[in-house]
C-alpha cells in the first residue's frame, strides 16, 4: 500500500513539475456559494417557495492552445475558453409556511470567448458562446402523487464580461463581472395534470425547444479577485434567473449567492496531453 | 472605438433581461373569498370528475362566493368549514382539504352500505397468523387454505415475503386474500400483489389524465399491464379476492385488476371505489387540497370510479363468525 502511495505521490509531483515548466495558463477556481433563492414552480404549488441554498463549484480557464493547426494560424490568439461544473442544494418554505421543497442542482457548461485588450491587458472585455447543461430535482414535502418536479435543460448561451486589474501595497486585484443569457436550446415541461406515475414515461416527449420566446436565462457574476503572496482567492456574488413555461405550467428561480473561492494557476507546455 | 461601442450596447442588453420577470404565483392570502375562488378553480381545471359526477359546478361557485363574502377575514375554521362544505358537494372520498389544524373528509360514499368487516371476527381466523412485510398470513380449513390480509397499500411487501407467503402455503388448495377495509394506498403495491397471479402480461385496465383545462380535456386512452417478467413465483390455484365498500382506491383497482387473474373470483360487499388518482396542490392560504386527477377504467374500458361489484355479493350476518371468510372457504372447497 505504502508503494503504491508512494508511486502516486511521485507521479503526481512529475506532472506538477512538468506543467510548472509549461508555456500556457491554466487557471483553476474552487469555491463554495451559500445565499438565497426563490422559486415558483407551479407544477407543484402556485405559491411561491424561498429560502436557503448552499453549494459547489469549479470554474476553470485557459487560453486556446497555439500548437494546434488552427493556433499556429494566429487566429486563437486572443480566443480562451472557459468551463463551469456547479453542484448546490436547496431548502424552501412557501410564502403560507406551511409546506417545504427541497432541490438538488447540478449545472456544467463550457463556452469559448474572445478578448479584447485595452491598459497592458490590465481591463479586458470578452465575449463569445457558451452552452450549458443541467438539471433540478425539486421536491414537495406535502402532496400526493406529485412529489417531484424535475427541470432538465440544455442552452446555447451568450457570454460576455469585463476584467479590470489593478494593484494594492502587496496585493493585486482583479474585478470580474460576468453575464451570460441563453440563446437557443431544449428544455422539459411536464404535462400539468401528470403525477408522477406518469412522468416516468413519454419524457422525451417533454421536451421542446426553447429560446428567448418562451425562456429566459440569466447568470450574473461580480467577483474580486485578490492575490497575496503565497495564495490567490476570490470573493463575490452571483445572481441567476430562470424564467420558463408553457400556457399551464411556469418555473421561475431567483438566486443570489455569495461566493468564496481558492484560485490557482498551473501552466500546460505545448504538445503535452493532460 | 466602434468595436467597444458595440461590446458596451451588448453588455447593457443583457443587463436589462432580468429586469422581465413578472410575479407569477399566487399570493399568499386568507382572505375567504380568494381562496374559495382557488379552491373553485383548482376542481374546475383539475378534477377529472366534474362532469361525470352531475355536479353543477359553476352555479356552486356562485352560492360559495355569496357565502365566502360573508365570513370574517381571520377565521380559518370558519373558511375551512365552508371549504370542506364545497368539496362534499363531491362526494369523492379522495377529496380532502389537508390543514394545520383538521382534514376534511367526506362519508356518503359509504354511508349507506353494510359495514361486511368486523376485526374481532377477523382475529378468530388470524390466530396463529405470521407477518411478512406489511401481509398478515395464515393457513384456514385444517391447512388447506391460505389466507393473506393486507390492511393498507401505504405499507411495502417485498417480492421475498410473497415468496414465503406462497412457500408457506405450499400444500394449499386455494388462497384467499383479504382487502377489506383496505382504504388504499400505493397503486405499485397493488400490481405487485395482482402480478403472481397472471400467467402473462395481460391488459387490466386503463387511465388518462387530463390535458387542458376543459371538463372533458383528456389524454388518450393509456392500457394498464399486469406485468409477471419480474415476478419470482407465480400462484396458479384459485383464488379468492375478499372486498367491502371500505375497499377503496388502490384497493378498488387492486379488485378490479384481479378479475382478470387466472382462477379468480371476488367475494363479499360492492368496492368502495375511488378509481380517480388523486394529486394534490396548494390553496393562497396554504393549505392543501388533494383530488381525483387521472381517471382509470377497467378491461373493458368501464369507470371504475363507482366500485366493482364483486363475482359473489355476500354480505355479514353472522354474529359468531365471518360470514364472507366462510363464504371464500366453501367456494375454494368446491
Amino acid at each position: 500500500m505504502r508503494r503504491i502511495i508512494t508511486i502516486l505521490i511521485i507521479s503526481v509531483c512529475s506532472v506538477i513539475c512538468v506543467m510548472a515548466n509549461d508555456s500556457i495558463v491554466h487557471t483553476n477556481v474552487l469555491k463554495v456559494k451559500f445565499g438565497t433563492g426563490y422559486q415558483l414552480d407551479t407544477y407543484l404549488s402556485p405559491l411561491a417557495y424561498t429560502g436557503w441554498q448552499v453549494g459547489i463549484g469549479n470554474e476553470w480557464w485557459q487560453p486556446f492552445r497555439q500548437d494546434t493547426r488552427l493556433g499556429r494560424t494566429g487566429r486563437l490568439a486572443d480566443w480562451a475558453h472557459v468551463g463551469k461544473l456547479d453542484v448546490s442544494g436547496s431548502r424552501n418554505i412557501n410564502s403560507a409556511h406551511s409546506n417545504l421543497a427541497y432541490a438538488i442542482e447540478c449545472v456544467g457548461g463550457w463556452g469559448a470567448f474572445y478578448n479584447w485588450r485595452w491598459l497592458d491587458n490590465r481591463l479586458k472585455v470578452f465575449l463569445g458562446p457558451y452552452m450549458e447543461a443541467g438539471f433540478t430535482v425539486r421536491y414537495i414535502s406535502v402532496n400526493v402523487n406529485k412529489p417531484l418536479s424535475l427541470d432538465i435543460g440544455t442552452e446555447v448561451m451568450a457570454m460576455s464580461g469585463i476584467s479590470w486589474s489593478f494593484y494594492g501595497k502587496n496585493t493585486s486585484y482583479r474585478l470580474n463581472y460576468q453575464i451570460r443569457t441563453n440563446l437557443i436550446g431544449m428544455d422539459y415541461i411536464p404535462d400539468y395534470w401528470q403525477s408522477y406515475y406518469e412522468m416516468s414515461e413519454g419524457v422525451l416527449g417533454k421536451f421542446r425547444c426553447s429560446g428567448h420566446w418562451n425562456h429566459h436565462t440569466v447568470k450574473h457574476e461580480l467577483t474580486l479577485d485578490m492575490q497575496f503572496p503565497h495564495s490567490t482567492w476570490r470573493v463575490g456574488a452571483e445572481h441567476q434567473y430562470v424564467n420558463y413555461g408553457n400556457a399551464y405550467t411556469r418555473f421561475v428561480r431567483h438566486q443570489m449567492n455569495i461566493v468564496i473561492g481558492c484560485i490557482w494557476n498551473y501552466h500546460i507546455k505545448a504538445n503535452k496531453k493532460l | 472605438m466602434k468595436t467597444t461601442q458595440h461590446i458596451i450596447w451588448v453588455l447593457a442588453c443583457l443587463c436589462l433581461l432580468t429586469a422581465c420577470h413578472e410575479k407569477e404565483e399566487v399570493a399568499y392570502s386568507m382572505d375567504p373569498v380568494e381562496n374559495i375562488e382557488a379552491l373553485w378553480q383548482i376542481i374546475d381545471t383539475r378534477y377529472c370528475y366534474v362532469e361525470s359526477k352531475g355536479v353543477d359546478w359553476n352555479s356552486i361557485h356562485d352560492v360559495y362566493i355569496a357565502k365566502a363574502s360573508k365570513l370574517p377575514k381571520n377565521d380559518p375554521i370558519a373558511l375551512f368549514d365552508l371549504c370542506a362544505q364545497m368539496l362534499d358537494t363531491l362526494k369523492d372520498g379522495h377529496v380532502n382539504l389537508y390543514t394545520p389544524f383538521d382534514r376534511s373528509r367526506c362519508s356518503s360514499w359509504y354511508d349507506k352500505y353494510p359495514a361486511n368487516y368486523d376485526a374481532q371476527l377477523q382475529q378468530l381466523y388470524l390466530r396463529d397468523h405470521r407477518i411478512a412485510g406489511s401481509l398478515y398470513y395464515c393457513t384456514l380449513a385444517h391447512d388447506s387454505i391460505g389466507y393473506i390480509y393486507y390492511s393498507s397499500f401505504s405499507n411495502a411487501f417485498s417480492a421475498a415475503n410473497l415468496y414465503w407467503i406462497f412457500k408457506a402455503f405450499a400444500g394449499c388448495r386455494g388462497l384467499i386474500i383479504d382487502v377489506r377495509n383496505n382504504g388504499g394506498g400505493d397503486l405499485t403495491n397493488a400490481y405487485q400483489l395482482a402480478s403472481p397471479f397472471f400467467s402473462e402480461n395481460r391488459i387490466v385496465g386503463y387511465w388518462q389524465h387530463k390535458t387542458g383545462t376543459g371538463h372533458n380535456d383528456f389524454s388518450s386512452l393509456e392500457a394498464l399491464y399486469a406485468d409477471t417478467s419480474l415476478v419470482k413465483i407465480r400462484w396458479k390455484r384459485p383464488v379468492v379476492v375478499l372486498c367491502n365498500r371500505h375497499s377503496y382506491s388502490a384497493t378498488n383497482s387492486f379488485v378490479s385488476m384481479m378479475r382478470y387473474a387466472d382462477n379468480a373470483v371476488i367475494v363479499g360487499g360492492v368496492s368502495g371505489g375511488g378509481g380517480g388518482m388523486p394529486m394534490s396542490y396548494e390553496m393562497p392560504c396554504g393549505w392543501t387540497v388533494r383530488f381525483s386527477s387521472v381517471r382509470m377504467y377497467d378491461r373493458d374500458k368501464k369507470d371504475i370510479e363507482q366500485g366493482i361489484t364483486p363475482h359473489v355479493l355476500v354480505d355479514m350476518v353472522s354474529t359468531d363468525k365471518d360470514d364472507i371468510i366462510e363464504k371464500a372457504i366453501q367456494l375454494i372447497k368446491n
